[in-house]
């Protein structure tokens, strides 16, 4: 075939498939009709076909190109991502991202003992000598941090309750989500950088406590933390594991070439990370709204103690299916219709916790 | 792929039907740009935010505290999930990138998913790092792109990704580059009167509008070329004319361009009105013929079929449809006319 009759004969296929392509993106994917669709993908494979054709007989560089910009185009277009839903978004966080952290515990325990240890000898240490803790921590924090737990934080539920708190939840949001995620992003610098972010802020937080035990605030700030603490304390350590994972996919391939490895690594460690923004904002709404709360210390220990409780039945069973289980059964002993809108346990009862 | 050296940024991918393709790899000054440009929003929409906070709780004295969550809560989206939330519903575009012409693909050609667009927005923390110093420079995350062939950076190269440059370059033939010149007569060449596609093909591309060369140099680039093809034709172009020297000798610095043209006006352009057209007509016309029987053919053999089988036969005009689509391909495609088609990026023959 003569490279001017080739062109001529299948310039209307090309012309006809830019408009489609044209037409098509401006749409939806659900709004293309079947026969769209259809064309479309015909063209697209005899336009494979012509470029092949055009590459191996050498027509021209101009003519290669427009058909190479066809099939990227054409390619962009066929070949998507499936569709994202929120359904998809919502059993990640129900099932896959507990599911996942349990199949990479090891690097959850070698996170939380990164933040653990510092966190309870820098606690020891400030509680016994508080000349120590000034050289950890500023003086100002120390003593700003002490005043504000000397006094319950708030007496009453009122408009000034309400203000106040969800500027501080905005604030616990932006600072606690953005030093998980910046503690997990470190982590490409082969795990150094979530290393040193896990050690200093167990230092921090451990030097800040032991010097609240030592002015005696200890029931004020413990009733005050132990409910959002359950979540973001947890969080902060699953972000670090996200961290390590990554670094450890730089450090360590095993089977893998090192960038494979690190591919596999890092989105399993982005997946870990997500899952900790998102316990990051639930820690913030309880923290923002609950924590505060002008009510009896018992009751901010009993809720802190069951969302403890949450935290650990979302963490160690979700995603194992123990609830479709145990829904069949329910649904085999006679309510038909319960299956229509199952929904894994842990979920239902975080969304309750906030 | 790996052995050639290669000039270029171009990213050859291999679709599922087994063709190559190739995407253009956008480099640092594109992305920067577009990473300029994205942060200018960021912060326009935060201070735009700050400012209408700012505003209500001027005018009614008491909105501060809700105002200020807001406001926190806004500024995390935007140093955040701008990024992420963009490329993973905008097919892999932030509004900078589109600005830029630029997208997110994965390093196979695929669009980018939620995890990827997340991750590798993420990982602009450690790309966005000077390795001393306070200031964001970026600088971990330029290394990383002139490290790699794909010019990734961390959060690329982590998820998988490499950021393309969608604008289309036309290169054309400079326009009116064979306007008034002949064709080579048949009569002047002994020998064997063709030039394959694939030298057309290479001389097309030295006139190619894009291509900075003096008309010196093209002239010593042409020599090689037109020499051999010179003698492939045996052409002989009759050396100066007695009568008037002076009209070959003026021509002579630009001889072996202006043959290259002359080949190209004779051999790659369209000869309409010659007898190829004739030939043309009766290709059509056989096809149709054939295409006629074959159809008879077939409609023949179902309508037997449909009679052995027991069939109403006013089956046979629903089958006509069908039978009449399955042959659509084998229509003979219908010569476009070439003066109505003015946009088409490949019709540079309307311009000559």
């Amino acid at each position: 075939m003569n490279r001017e009759r080739f062109i001529r004969q299948r310039r209307s296929d090309w012309q006809q498939f830019e408009g489609l392509l044209n037409r098509m993106k401006g749409h939806r994917l659900s709004r293309w009709s079947g026969r769209d669709i259809t064309r479309l993908s015909q063209l697209y494979r005899s336009i494979c076909y012509d470029l092949s054709l055009v590459q191996s007989r050498e027509w021209g560089a101009r003519l290669e190109q427009y058909l190479n910009d066809l099939v990227a185009q054409g390619h962009n277009c066929l070949y998507r991502s499936p569709p994202r839903s929120l359904d998809t978004a919502l059993s990640f966080l129900s099932d896959g991202f507990p599911a996942l952290l349990r199949r990479r515990k090891n690097f959850f325990f070698v996170a939380l003992a990164l933040f653990l240890i510092p966190f309870l000898a820098a606690m020891v240490t400030a509680a016994i000598d508080p000349v120590l803790a000034e050289r950890l921590v500023d003086q100002e924090h120390l003593e700003q941090a002490a005043s504000s737990y000397e006094n319950e934080l708030y007496k009453d539920v009122d408009s000034k309750y309400a203000e106040e708190r969800t500027m501080m939840t905005g604030f616990y949001v932006w600072n606690n989500v953005g030093i998980a995620f910046r503690c997990f992003a470190l982590g490409a610098f082969f795990g150094i950088g979530t290393v040193v972010t896990l050690l200093f802020n167990g230092l921090t937080l451990g030097t800040v406590t032991g010097y609240l035990i030592y002015k005696g605030c200890t029931d004020n700030f413990f009733s005050f933390a132990i409910s959002h603490g359950s979540f973001e304390l947890t969080a902060i350590v699953i972000a670090g594991a996200a961290g390590l994972l990554l670094g450890w996919g730089m450090i360590h391939p095993g089977e893998h070439s090192r960038v494979q490895s690190l591919r596999i690594h890092g989105v399993e460690a982005v997946k870990l990370a997500a899952g900790a923004g998102f316990m990051l904002v639930v820690a913030a709404l309880i923290e923002g709204y609950f924590s505060p709360m002008a009510i009896p210390h018992a009751v901010k220990y009993a809720v802190g103690t069951m969302l403890w409780g949450v935290v650990y039945v979302y963490l160690m069973y979700g995603g194992r299916g123990g609830v479709d289980v145990a829904m069949s059964l329910v649904d085999r002993a006679g309510t038909g219709k319960a299956t229509a809108n199952r929904q894994p346990a842990a979920v239902s009862v975080v969304e309750s916790s906030v | 792929m790996s052995a050639k050296q290669k000039v270029d940024t171009r990213v050859t991918v291999e679709t599922p039907e087994g063709v190559d393709f190739q995407f253009m790899i956008a480099g640092p000054g594109k992305r920067g740009m577009s990473f300029f440009i994205d942060a200018i929003i960021k912060v326009g929409f935060g201070v735009l935010a700050f400012l209408v906070f700012a505003f209500a709780s001027g005018v009614s004295g008491s909105v501060s505290g809700v105002a200020g969550g807001a406001m926190l809560f806004i500024w995390f989206l935007m140093s955040w999930l701008y990024g992420s939330c963009f490329e993973a519903f905008w097919h892999g575009q932030t509004p900078g990138k589109k600005s830029q012409n630029l997208r997110v693909v994965r390093t196979n050609g695929t669009p980018i998913g939620w995890f990827e667009a997340f991750g590798r927005n993420l990982l602009l923390v450690p790309d966005g790092m000077l390795v001393l110093g306070p200031i964001a420079l970026n600088t971990v995350g330029l290394a990383s792109m002139a490290a790699t062939s794909r010019m990734q950076r961390l959060g690329d190269l982590v998820f998988d990704t490499m950021v393309i440059d969608e604008t289309r370059e036309f290169i054309s033939r400079t326009p009116g580059i064979i306007h008034g010149i002949e064709r080579i007569p048949r009569a002047h060449c002994v020998g064997r009167f063709h030039v394959p596609e694939r030298t057309l093909a290479v001389i097309e591309r030295l006139f190619e509008g894009d291509r900075l060369i003096s008309a010196g140099r093209r002239e010593e680039i042409a020599r090689t070329l037109a020499v051999p093809l010179k003698k492939h034709l045996g052409y002989d172009d009759g050396g100066p004319d007695a009568a008037n020297p002076n009209a070959y000798f003026v021509r002579t610095p630009t001889q072996h361009t202006d043959f290259l043209k002359r080949i190209l006006k004779t051999f790659a352009e369209d000869s309409a009105g010659t007898d190829e057209q004739s030939v043309k007509v009766d290709v059509k016309a056989v096809l149709e013929e054939s295409r006629r029987t074959t159809m008879n053919a077939v409609l023949a053999r179902r309508a037997e079929a449909n009679r052995v089988a027991g069939e109403p036969s006013d089956n046979v005009a629903l089958e006509d449809s069908t039978v009449a689509d399955e042959f659509e391909s084998l229509e003979f495609v219908e010569e476009v006319d070439e003066s109505t088609n003015g946009g088409h990026p490949e019709d540079w023959r309307s311009k000559l």
